[in-house]
C-alpha cells in the first residue's frame, strides 16, 4: 500500500519575539533556505510538492501561502494548506508524510512549512476568540456579561492550560522548585541552539522563583515566550533519501487523535473532560504511533523525545502521558538529571516550546530536531547515539494532538 | 544554472534594512454572527425555572450531558432522554481569573470552577459561594446549588454553589 | 495509482440565510453520509474537516467540531482550502494503508460574515490591501476583460453560461433558490447589475450557507460497503503565483498543470471524447470557458463554441455548478459529489446518458490560483 517515509534535512529561520525585519513571506524562505542548504543535492526543481501551515489569526493575513507562493518555491507546483491551531506544525508535517505515502504519481519529494509571524497582531486576541461561538451561546442562555469575562480572562495567559495545571500537580503533588528546574533545563538547552528565542545559560532556580506569578503556580519566569519564526522540513522516499543525506530518518508512526474539548463544550454545553490532565486522546495517539513504529516498550526503546510543552507542568505530564515515565515519576527523573544533555532520556534538548514557540511553527519544530539528533546534525546534539525519537504537539481546548516517531531503520510491520 | 549557482542567488540583500514595511489592519469580529440551536435546551431551562436540575442522556452510551449538548460526539446521535440530577455535586477542577475592579482599580482574584453534578458526565463552569476561601478548595470537594431568590429560566439561576455541610464520620474529605 | 472508493455521501440542500445552527447543518451532513452507506460511527478512522477561520469568526475552527464531524477519538485533521482539497487529503490517507474509512466534510456559513471583507484579508497586506484596487471582485473583471480581447469573444457568449447554469440549477433540487431560473434569457443576464464590470451580477456564483460529507474507502472495503462504488482514477493539483500582472489571466496555467497530472494518473489521453461529464467549480461564468479550454475539450479561444448542455457533446455542470449555489469552503466537495450522482446514476432530473467516466474540480484563491481537479470512473 503506502511507502516508506524519510526526513533528509530540517531548516529553521531564526526566532525573535519580533521579527521586523522581515515579512512573512520573508520569513518562510529564510527557514526554506536553511532547510535546503543542508542537502547541496537538492534544488527547486527536486521538491514535488508543498504543504503549508500556519495559525492565521494571529497575523490578519487569510490563506497566506497564496501569497508567498514564490518565496517558497511553488509557482506551479501543488501545494495544500493545513491548519489546526496550535497543533498545526504536527499537522503540517503528518500531511507531508501522507502526501509521500500516497505514492500519487509524480510526487515523491515533499517540503513541510510552518510558520508564525505573531508580533503582527495580539496574541491573547488571536487565542481568545476560539471561544467567541460558545460563549455567545452562554449569553444567550443568561450567563451575563460580567461572568462571560471572568471565563474569559481565567487563567490570565495560560487559557485552558491552567485547569488541566491544578489537576495535574493534585495527582502528582509537585513543588515550585520542581517547575523551576524544569525551565532551568530549557533555557540551558536553548542557549546552545542557535534558532531558539530564550537563550539563558546563567539561570538558577532562585531566579525563576523570584519572578511573580501570572496564575498559581505558574510564574512569569516559567512561561513560554510569543516568538516569530519559521520552520521548514524536507520529506521524501526511502530510495531518494539514500542520494540525499547520509542518515535518512525514517518516519513509522504518526497519529493525531482528538478528543472532545476541555473546560467549554461545543454551544454552551459542558465539557466532557472531567479532568483535563487525564488526555485520552493524546494516549491513543501515542499508542497508535507506537504500534505502528513495532515499539511496545517506550521507555527503553526511545532514546529522545521532543514534546510540546509551553508550561513546565506540561512537560512533567506529558512525559508521563506518552508512556516515557511511570506516572508520578517525572519530577524526580529531572531532578537525577536523567532528562538532561548527557541523561538515559534526553528531553528537549533545543529548549523545548518553554523558549521558543512561534505558535504556528512550534510542532513541526518538535519533529524536525527530533529529526536532526538522529541525523547528528543537530544545534544542540546529545552525545550519545539517538537511533528512536518522537515529536509531539498537542493544541485546541486541550483535545487536539500529534505524535510522529521517526528511527534510522525504516519499520515495516504495521503495513 | 547549476544548483549551486542557483543556491547563491538566493542570498538576497537582507542585511541592508532593519525594518521592513508595515500596514496597520484589523479583524473585526464584530461583524459575524454566530448561528446555533437551543431547542434542546427549552426543557432544561423550564425546569430551572422550577428550581430543579435535569440533564439529558444519550441512549447509545448511557452518558448524561449538563448542560444539555445537541450531538453525542461517541454515538453520533442526538440525545433523547431526560433524567433527573441531584443538587449536590464535586469540583472537577479550577484555576484563578484576575480581574480589575472597575471601582477600585485593584486586582481581584476570583476562583472559576468546573463543577459535575452527581450524576452526570460533564463538567460544566460555576462560581462558588463568596464564603469559601479559594485557598480551601480541593478537587473532589462536595458542593451543593444556591438557587436565586426569583429563578427566570437561564443559566444565573443557579446563583452560587454552597459548601455541602457534612459531619459523617466515616467520609474521608482529605484536601489534597 | 490504486482505486479509492466514494462509498456515500450527502449534501445539505443550500440556502441564502439557512434557519440551521452550525453545529446542527454539520451533524446532518456526517450523520446523512454515515448512513448513506449503512456504515457507524465506531467504522470512522478518520475525519478531515474543510474550513477556514476568517470565514468562521473563529480560529482553530475544528477544535469544537470534532463531535459532530464524528471525530470522537479518530484521526482528525483540518485543511483550509476547498472542499476538494480536503478530499485530497483524504485520498492521500487511504492510499497509506494506515485507514480503512474517511470522512471528509466542509462546508460554512456565508450569511454569518461579510464575505468580500473576509476575501480582502487574503491580499498582499503591504501593497494591495491597503488601496484595494486588486480584490476579489475586481479580478474576476480583470480575467473576464482579458479573456474577452484576447479572443474577440462577446459577452453574450458569456452570458449564455449563466443562463444554461441557472437553468440546470432549477432542475436540482438542493440548489440555491435564489439560482434556479428556468425562464432566464441572456438580456436578464447582460442587463443585470455590474459586479465588476463586464462581469454581471447573474454571472457570479453566489455565497451561501450549506455543508456536505463524503466516505471514502480503499478498493477492498468499498466494493464490500456497496454495490456501486465511485472510483476515483486520478488527481492533480497545482498552485500558480500570487500577483495577477505575473499571469496569463486570459488561460489558467495551474488547471493546465492539474489537469495534466490528474489525466497522466487516470490514463486520459483524450479527454473530450473518454470524458462524458464534467462538474468544474466556476466561481464567475467566464471561468468555465476558461477551464474548459485548460482541461482540453477547446480549443484556446473557442471554449464559448461547445455544447454543454446535458444533451450536449460534453455535458459541464448539469447541476448548476458554483452558479447553483457556492458555500465557501464546500463548493468543492459538491462538485465532487454531484459528479459521483451522475455515475451512479442518481442525478433526478438532470441525469446525463451513459455516463461512464467524469471530471470535478475545485478552487481557491483570486482567479483560481490553486486548482485541483478529479477524474472519476463509474463502477461498471
Amino acid at each position: 500500500m503506502g511507502r516508506q517515509v524519510a526526513i533528509v534535512s530540517a531548516g529553521y529561520s531564526e526566532h525573535a519575539s519580533k521579527r521586523s525585519d522581515v515579512n512573512m513571506a520573508e520569513l518562510v524562505s529564510e527557514a526554506v533556505e536553511d532547510c535546503l542548504k543542508k542537502v547541496p543535492s537538492v534544488g527547486f526543481e527536486d521538491i514535488d510538492a508543498y504543504v503549508n501551515g500556519n495559525m492565521p489569526a494571529f497575523e490578519g493575513s487569510n490563506l497566506p501561502e497564496l501569497w508567498m507562493t514564490d518565496w517558497m518555491g511553488a509557482r506551479n507546483k501543488p501545494l495544500i494548506r493545513v491548519t489546526t491551531g496550535g497543533t498545526t506544525g504536527g499537522t503540517v508535517a503528518i500531511a507531508g508524510y501522507y502526501t509521500v505515502t500516497a505514492g500519487l504519481p509524480g510526487i515523491d519529494t515533499v517540503l513541510a512549512i510552518a510558520f508564525e509571524q505573531q508580533s503582527q497582531g495580539d496574541t491573547s486576541v488571536g487565542l481568545a476568540s476560539v471561544a467567541y461561538g460558545e460563549l455567545s451561546v452562554l449569553n444567550t442562555l443568561g450567563m451575563s456579561y460580567e461572568h462571560l469575562t471572568r471565563l474569559l480572562s481565567a487563567g490570565a495567559a495560560i487559557g485552558v492550560a491552567s485547569y488541566q495545571a491544578t489537576n495535574y500537580m493534585r495527582k502528582s503533588k509537585i513543588t515550585e522548585e520542581d517547575l523551576a528546574r524544569v525551565v532551568v533545563q530549557n533555557r540551558h538547552n536553548a542557549a546552545k541552539t542557535w534558532w531558539a528565542h530564550l537563550k539563558m545559560p546563567n539561570l538558577t532556580i532562585e531566579e525563576v522563583l523570584d519572578t511573580p506569578y501570572i496564575s498559581y503556580p505558574l510564574r512569569y519566569g516559567m512561561v513560554c515566550p510569543a516568538s516569530d519564526g519559521a520552520c521548514a522540513v524536507l520529506f521524501t522516499t526511502e530510495e531518494k533519501a539514500k542520494d540525499m543525506c547520509d542518515i535518512p530518518v525514517y518516519v513509522n508512526g504518526v497519529a493525531s487523535v482528538a478528543h472532545e474539548s476541555a473546560v467549554l463544550g461545543y454551544d454552551g454545553s459542558g465539557s466532557g473532560q472531567i479532568d483535563p490532565s487525564e488526555q485520552l486522546g493524546a494516549m491513543r495517539s501515542s499508542e497508535l504511533a507506537y504500534s505502528q513504529a513495532g515499539i511496545s516498550m517506550p521507555r527503553k526503546e526511545i532514546d529522545y523525545a521532543e514534546v510540546y510543552a509551553p508550561f513546565p507542568n506540561q512537560e512533567l505530564m506529558w512525559v508521563e502521558k506518552l508512556g516515557l515515565f511511570e506516572e508520578t515519576t517525572a519530577p524526580q527523573m529531572y531532578e537525577n538529571g536523567v532528562t538532561g544533555l548527557k541523561g538515559e532520556l534526553p528531553i528537549c534538548c533545543s529548549g523545548g516550546v518553554n523558549s521558543t514557540n512561534a505558535i504556528g511553527a512550534s510542532a513541526l519544530e518538535r519533529p524536525a530536531e527530533a529529526a536532526l539528533q538522529i541525523m547528528g546534525k543537530a544545534s544542540n546534539q546529545v552525545p550519545k547515539s539517538v537511533h528512536t525519537a518522537i515529536g509531539h504537539g498537542w493544541g485546541g481546548s486541550l483535545n487536539l494532538c500529534t505524535m510522529l516517531v521517526m528511527a534510522d531503520e525504516p519499520q515495516r510491520k504495521w503495513r | 544554472m547549476s544548483k549551486l549557482t542557483q543556491r547563491k542567488s538566493l542570498e538576497y540583500v537582507k542585511k541592508d534594512y532593519v525594518r521592513t514595511r508595515t500596514m496597520p489592519a484589523s479583524w473585526y469580529l464584530a461583524s459575524y454572527k454566530y448561528k446555533y440551536n437551543l431547542t434542546h435546551m427549552q426543557p432544561f431551562l423550564e425546569k430551572l425555572k422550577n428550581k430543579k436540575l435535569i440533564g439529558l442522556q444519550c441512549s447509545g452510551c448511557n452518558r448524561v450531558f449538563f448542560p444539555p449538548r445537541l450531538v453525542c460526539g461517541k454515538c453520533l446521535v442526538k440525545p433523547d432522554r431526560w433524567v433527573d440530577l441531584r443538587e449536590t455535586g464535586k469540583v472537577a477542577t479550577y484555576t484563578v481569573a484576575y480581574l480589575k475592579d472597575t471601582e477600585t482599580g485593584e486586582i481581584l482574584e476570583r476562583p472559576v470552577v468546573l463543577v459535575q453534578q452527581d450524576g452526570a458526565d460533564t463538567a460544566s463552569m460555576a462560581q462558588l459561594s463568596p464564603e469559601i476561601d479559594f485557598k480551601d478548595t480541593y478537587i473532589g470537594m462536595p458542593i451543593k446549588v444556591h438557587w436565586v431568590e426569583n429563578p427566570t429560566g437561564g443559566l444565573m439561576d443557579i446563583e452560587y454553589y454552597d459548601l455541602v455541610e457534612d459531619d459523617a464520620k466515616d467520609l474521608d474529605l482529605r484536601k489534597e | 495509482m490504486q482505486r479509492v472508493g466514494i462509498v456515500g455521501y450527502n449534501q445539505v440542500k443550500l440556502y441564502s440565510d439557512a434557519n440551521y445552527g452550525r453545529y446542527e447543518m454539520i451533524f446532518e451532513a456526517v450523520r446523512g453520509a454515515i448512513d448513506s452507506a449503512g456504515l457507524k460511527k465506531k467504522d470512522i478512522t478518520t475525519v478531515i474537516s474543510c474550513t477556514n477561520d476568517y470565514y468562521e469568526g473563529r480560529t482553530i475552527s475544528n477544535c469544537f467540531t470534532v463531535e459532530v464531524g464524528g471525530g470522537y477519538m479518530a484521526d482528525e485533521s483540518k485543511v483550509e482550502m476547498d472542499g476538494a482539497h480536503a478530499v485530497l487529503y483524504g485520498l492521500m490517507r487511504i492510499l497509506s494503508g494506515n485507514h480503512k474509512l474517511a470522512v471528509i466534510w466542509g462546508g460554512s456559513m456565508a450569511s454569518c460574515f461579510p464575505y468580500h471583507s473576509a476575501r480582502l484579508y487574503e491580499t498582499d497586506p503591504t501593497w494591495e490591501r491597503p488601496v484595494a484596487y486588486v480584490n476579489d471582485i475586481s479580478s474576476a473583471g480583470f480575467q473576464m476583460r482579458a479573456y474577452l480581447q484576447k479572443y474577440g469573444v462577446n459577452n453574450e457568449d458569456i452570458a449564455k453560461i449563466a443562463v444554461k447554469n441557472r437553468k440546470n440549477a432549477s432542475k436540482n433540487p438542493l440548489a440555491l433558490e435564489e439560482a434556479k431560473n428556468p425562464n432566464i434569457t441572456i438580456k436578464d443576464v447582460l442587463e443585470s447589475g455590474i459586479y465588476a464590470d463586464p462581469v454581471t451580477e447573474l454571472m457570479v456564483a453566489q455565497p451561501c450557507d450549506g455543508v456536505a460529507a463524503l466516505l471514502l474507502a480503499p478498493e477492498k472495503q468499498a466494493l464490500k460497503i456497496t454495490d456501486n462504488p465511485v472510483w476515483i482514477t486520478g488527481v492533480g493539483y497545482s498552485q500558480d503565483t500570487y500577483y495577477l500582472g505575473d499571469r496569463d489571466l486570459s488561460g489558467s496555467k495551474s488547471m493546465e498543470v492539474a489537469s495534466k497530472m490528474a489525466f497522466n494518473a487516470a490514463g486520459i489521453k483524450d479527454p473530450k471524447s473518454e470524458i462524458n461529464v464534467a462538474e468544474l467549480f466556476e466561481a464567475y461564468a467566464h471561468e468555465e470557458i476558461i477551464f474548459s479550454e485548460a482541461i482540453g475539450f477547446a480549443e484556446k479561444g473557442k471554449g464559448a463554441e461547445l455544447n454543454t448542455e446535458i444533451d450536449g457533446e460534453i455535458p459541464i455542470n448539469p447541476s448548476g455548478g458554483a452558479i447553483g449555489g457556492n458555500p465557501p469552503c464546500g463548493t468543492g466537495l459538491i462538485r465532487i459529489i454531484e459528479a459521483a450522482k451522475q455515475l451512479r446514476g442518481e442525478a433526478n432530473g438532470y441525469q446525463v446518458k451513459n455516463a461512464r467516466k467524469a471530471i470535478a474540480s475545485g478552487q481557491i484563491g483570486m482567479c483560481a490560483q490553486n486548482n485541483i481537479l478529479f477524474v472519476l470512473e463509474g463502477g461498471n
